[in-house]
């Protein structure tokens, strides 16, 4: 925003912010932030539990791949998600056509905040006294009930802290959405794109509601997280 | 009919190997050694928590595992009760539904725990968590959870040893009142002496995973088999000798510059033997008793070294003309009550006869 290319000057609209809603990216956003969320809580929990108490020869290598998309550029995941999803992967496999949908957005969102999910409840139940399962075990409990009885209640703080991390991460995701759900207002421009094409255009305003809202909900989540870690060290003690 | 539990297994682990072979009946087995030994891998196995590599586990008429007929019973199958050295109370559940776990009949739940509950005295407390209790209380809980689905043999592993003496005492008590109600066969893992033979019906000492010697706990105490059960029984003075001869009445052993009078072995003259002498059995001889005819194997000599728990004094006895152990600056080992010490001035009457006693000396063929 220069003039003479020197000096900075800002637009009138950041200095003076003006406030306006756009009604569908947010939906859209808590649209596909719920459903991700339950797709991070059901195969998150699953390879958490597979994970921690499965011995494996090649887990190192599963793991691995679960936490690419941490370090992976969004691009990177968002590409393979294209391949994945596009007219010669699950495509053709299920019949339709996966891309550029808010499903494919749900798909995104699952796979970058699956690592958040996994890695906290994955400690979580790993740190369960293994006696504790031994005894249930004496008791007369199948392995599935030991899951449900003892293992998850001892750890659902780390799992409901990963989950948290998870659909924060979900609500914010922006690469690879863009590339597999492309960014259609009212389809598939959930809040996060939506705040990039208006400061695109230069419509500040149109993002000030969008980054309030995305800003005060991600450090709520942070906040009840990182309550959850220290109401665990004070139980530990 | 009594539920017999038998007992044959071997397990590999790295360089260690266990084999467990044991039969009792409705009694209560304690399985005795140093850690390491193998007694909790060999619980673990009995209950199925872990595989053997070979052998068979029968509890009453049932089959629990069998290698050779690949028949191996999950833990929750096998009716076994266990209490854990930690306890492995659930944290997240109350007194009442720690109990109530194992208990699959929901009919009568409620009363059974409510009879548990006053079995072990915790009837005020069920609504409380683990947290909340002291040490003494989580192990009646963990022993009331165990036994409250009615399981045919309950396994400890060193229930006790976290606990306070006094504590311990009082347990080590209820658990013999709950063998003889429950009747079922118990056995007990500890490495307590004490405890061992107070509660042992059957004793086993094992020793780097193998079973070294079985049977009554005073028959051990007395007749250990070998050097690593002698040791771990309490025998302080173990002694090397050569049988220098034998007649109807008993050895003569020599010991280093002495001979002794030793119970009749049956050793050959020449024989390397271990002289086994529990330290208590040492008996001082007052000055004006020493010199009679009639006490056995009597030797002159001096206290050199001595040490105290508040309790029981233990003394370091030298022979002054025959000594018996060439290596050490002493010979024997003496242990007494710390009152009897202080009767006999032993912090300043140093010179002393003691007598070894025939009936407390004990051959092992080295």
């Amino acid at each position: 925003m220069t003039d003479d290319g020197l000096t900075l000057r800002l637009p009138s609209s950041v200095i003076r912010p003006s406030f306006q809603m756009n009604y569908p990216s947010i939906l859209l956003s808590i649209q596909v932030t719920f459903f991700a969320t339950i797709g991070i809580l059901f195969i998150g929990l699953a390879l958490a539990l597979f994970l921690a108490r499965t011995p494996m020869r090649g887990k190192i290598i599963v793991e691995t791949l679960i936490n690419l998309p941490l370090v992976l550029p969004p691009t990177v995941v968002g590409y393979f998600l294209l391949i994945v999803l596009g007219r010669d992967g699950i495509t053709r496999w299920l019949g339709v056509n996966l891309l550029f949908t808010w499903q494919a957005a749900v798909i995104a969102a699952i796979v970058v905040a699956m690592p958040l999910m996994v890695q906290s409840a994955k400690a979580a139940i790993a740190s369960v006294d293994p006696n504790l399962e031994n005894a249930a075990r004496t008791l007369g409990s199948t392995e599935l009930e030991i899951i449900w009885r003892v293992t998850l209640p001892l750890a659902r703080r780390g799992i409901l802290a990963g989950l948290v991390l998870g659909s924060a991460r979900a609500l914010g995701e922006f690469g690879a959405t863009l590339m597999v759900a492309g960014n259609i207002p009212g389809i598939t421009q959930t809040a996060p794109l939506a705040i990039y094409d208006a400061v695109q255009a230069g419509r500040l305003g149109d993002a000030n509601v969008l980054v309030l809202m995305l800003t005060v909900l991600s450090f709520l989540c942070l906040f009840a997280v990182n309550r959850m870690q220290q109401q665990k060290m004070k139980d530990e003690r | 009919m009594e539920k017999m539990l038998s007992v044959d297994v071997e397990k590999h682990l790295g360089d260690f190997t266990l084999h467990a072979q044991f039969e009792i009946g409705s009694q209560v087995l304690v399985l005795f050694g140093p850690s390491g030994a193998g007694k909790s891998l060999t619980l673990n196995c009995i209950a199925g928590l872990v595989s053997p590599d070979d052998g068979v586990i029968r509890l009453g008429e049932r089959t629990l595992f069998d290698y050779d007929a690949h028949l191996n019973l999950p833990a929750r199958e096998r009716r076994i009760g266990y209490v854990f050295q930690n306890y492995a109370l659930f944290p997240h559940l109350t007194v009442r539904e720690n109990i109530a776990f194992g208990i699959r009949n929901v009919s009568n739940m409620r009363q059974r725990v409510d009879e548990m509950l006053k079995l072990v005295g915790l009837s005020e407390f069920s609504a409380r968590h683990p947290s909340q209790l002291s040490g003494g209380q989580q192990q009646r809980v963990a022993l009331a959870r165990a036994l409250a689905p009615r399981p045919e043999l309950l396994l400890l592993d060193e229930p006790f040893s976290a606990l306070d003496a006094p504590t311990r005492m009082e347990l080590r008590r209820e658990l013999q009142t709950l063998q003889r109600e429950f009747k079922i066969p118990m056995v007990f893992v500890t490495h307590d002496l004490g405890e061992a033979y107070f509660l042992a019906d059957q004793l086993a000492v094992i020793h780097a995973g193998k079973i070294l010697q079985l049977g009554a706990p005073g028959e051990i105490l007395r007749r250990p088999c070998c050097l690593p059960v002698a040791r771990a029984i309490g025998v302080k003075n173990i002694l090397s000798g050569i049988v220098e001869s034998r007649d109807a009445n008993g050895c003569r052993v020599r010991l280093g510059d002495a001979v002794i009078d030793a119970p009749l072995y049956p050793f050959d003259v020449e024989t390397r033997v271990s002289v086994c002498i529990r330290p208590e059995r040492v008996m001082l001889l007052r000055p004006e008793r020493a010199g009679r005819s009639s006490d056995e194997n009597a030797m002159h000599g001096e206290i050199v070294r001595e040490m105290s728990d508040g309790m029981t004094a233990t003394l370091f006895f030298r022979a002054s003309t025959a000594r018996l152990a060439a290596t050490q600056d002493y010979d024997l080992q003496i242990e007494l009550p710390v009152y009897i010490y202080e009767r006999l001035d032993l912090a300043r009457q140093r010179q002393w006869t003691v007598s070894l006693r025939k009936n407390a000396i004990h051959l092992i063929e080295s």
